[in-house]
This record gives C-alpha cells, structure tokens and sequence, in this order.
C-alpha cells in the first residue's frame, strides 16, 4: 500500500487527436495572422473605447447624483474601469488600461474603496475620457504620463 | 492559412463583454476555429456546456450571476460533469496572485492576463493541445497538476498591467 493521498491521471489527449497534424500551423505565422486581424478591427476599437467611456460617464454620473453615497454604490464605476483596463491596450489606448487600473485599485471592493475620495475617483474618470477624447494614446505623450504618474501617486498614498 | 484540424474543435468563450468576446473569437478565427460558442455569463455557460461539451473553455473571471470562479468550479465537478478534464483558459484583468491562485486551486488550466495579446492566446492553446499536463484527484483538489506553471510567464504580464 503506498499511502498516497492523491492520485495522478493522464487524460485522453483527446484535442491532440482532434487537431491532429493542424498543431503545427500554431506558429508565429499564427500569430502574425491574427495580429493582422486584430489591426484589420482598430477602426471598430475606436467606436469600442467610446462606448466603455460613455458607460464610464453615466455610471458616474449615477454616483455623484446620489444624495447619500455608500462604498457599494461605485460597484458601477469598478465593473466598468474593470473593463477599460482590461481592453484599453487592446484598443490601442494603453494609457487608458494604466490609468483605469489605477481607479481600480482605488475602488476595488476588497480595497481601499470605503476611503475612496470622490474627487479622486471623478478625476480618474476625467483623465480617462479626456485620453479618449484627445486620443491621448500611451503614456509617452508628456500629459499622459504625468497624469498617470500623479493619479498614481495619489492612490499609492491612500494606500500607505 | 489554417488548418482543417482547428475547424473540428468546439470552443466556447464565456465574458461579459461584448467586445472582448469579439476580439477573441476573431484571434480563434485565423487559426480556423470555426466553432465557437460565446456566452455572456456563467449560468449561460453552464446551461450550453451541459447541452454540447465545448473541448476548449475561455472564462472571464468577473462575470454577473455565476462567475468565471463558480464555472471552474462546476466544470471540474467529476459528480456532475463528465467533462471535466476540459481544458479551462482564464482570460481576466483580475491579474492580482490572489486571484490567479483562486483560479488555480479551482482547477484552472491556464491563465491569460488582459489586454489579451494573440501571442499569449496561441501560445496558452498550443500547450494545452500540445502538453496538457496530468490531472491530480486528492481529498481537496481536482484539476490540473499545479507544480507545472510558467510563473515568469504570469509575473510578466502582471508586471505589464
């Protein structure tokens, strides 16, 4: 008796035999490919990242509405930023995935998000819109950079 | 170019995200996936996965309702599903360790960083067709061996969000 106590099983490589001789096409000729697919999409990522910023908009335009504001209300503007960080690079707007992930970390719900203060997080929402609008599109342009750095270091202070 | 090979898988890509679903079903088309099934969330997910068993899962993990977590959850339950070596690829801008290591203890196969990259897709795809690594069954944990992990990789794109 071994006394093991957990068991190793190898499964089927059943997508092996699916692919078959197909899994040598998986190579940097793939990717290029759909590198080019991604590029052939950029005019649809600009109307992509207008709609994620207009969602940004009205979901903090909801907030500040409110007469009285709890922690739980900027789950709107979280489940959002959540997005545009995600997708910002993807888009093109690397600057928007950094500066959305700083409100992120700002307003994330196992976070700092209780002393979050208002103007903060409106000024992330600003500084979001503002790149789009502009096309301020990496943190190369100076205005970029900066306000990234300074929105940065105002979360990081928060944080201690 | 793509091969006849990919136009036989069945890959279901479940987020919440409309455009995100877009982009990576178009990165899955230029290798000749042809089937794919795009759910908006986890019930939705659960519901097509028990009607037609997809042999690739890519889950957001922040997902309304039944999340990406919860999905992992159900798809590695041998009881109730008799497809649970499938292979599961995370793709979330959830990157913290907390998260990746959840994912991971709930069976994850593999874990993409967002912005997702065509790169890390193809590459995530090829190891699991190509070197899928051995399940573990013990009294806490079923899922994929979670000593085989490429953590430079995952530190790299954490670096990089």
């Amino acid at each position: 008796m071994s006394g093991a106590k957990y068991q190793v099983i190898t499964p089927p490589n059943t997508l092996k035999a699916k692919v078959g001789a197909s899994l040598k096409l998986l190579d940097g000729n793939a990717v290029a490919r759909a590198e080019e697919a991604l590029a052939a999409m950029s005019q649809e990522f600009e109307a992509w990242i207008e709609d994620d910023v207009g969602r940004l908009t009205v979901a903090w335009e909801v907030y500040i509405a409110l007469t009285q504001r709890t922690p739980d209300d900027l789950g709107g503007i979280f489940s959002v930023a959540h997005d545009l960080k995600g997708l910002g690079a993807t888009y093109n707007f690397p600057l928007v995935t950094r500066l959305a992930g700083s409100l992120c970390k700002l307003i994330e719900p196992d976070g700092q998000r209780r002393d979050a203060p208002v103007t903060l997080v409106g000024a992330h929402v600003d500084a979001i819109r503002a790149a789009v609008r502009d096309k301020i599109k990496t943190d190369s342009h100076p205005v970029g950079r900066v306000l990234a750095e300074e929105l940065e270091a105002r979360v990081g202070a928060l944080a201690g | 170019m793509s091969g006849d090979g990919f136009a036989k898988l069945h890959v279901m890509v479940a987020d919440d995200h409309p455009h995100a679903r877009k982009i990576l079903v178009a990165i899955l088309r230029t290798i000749g996936v042809r089937r794919i099934t795009e759910v908006d969330d986890g019930a939705h997910a659960l519901e097509a996965f028990k009607f037609s068993p997809a042999d690739i899962v890519f889950t957001d993990l922040r997902m309304a309702g039944v999340d990406g977590f919860e999905l992992i959850r159900f798809l590695r339950d041998e009881r109730a599903n008799d497809s649970c070596y499938v292979p599961i690829i995370v793709v979330s801008a959830q990157t913290s360790l907390t998260a990746i290591n959840q994912a991971r203890n709930l069976g994850a196969t593999e874990f993409i960083g967002k912005p997702l990259t065509a790169t890390a897709v193809i590459q995530r795809l090829r190891v699991c067709i190509e070197n899928p690594r051995p399940f573990i069954r013990s009294k806490h944990f079923f899922g994929p061996d979670r000593r085989r992990r490429n953590i430079d990789t995952l530190i790299e794109e954490r670096r990089a969000v």
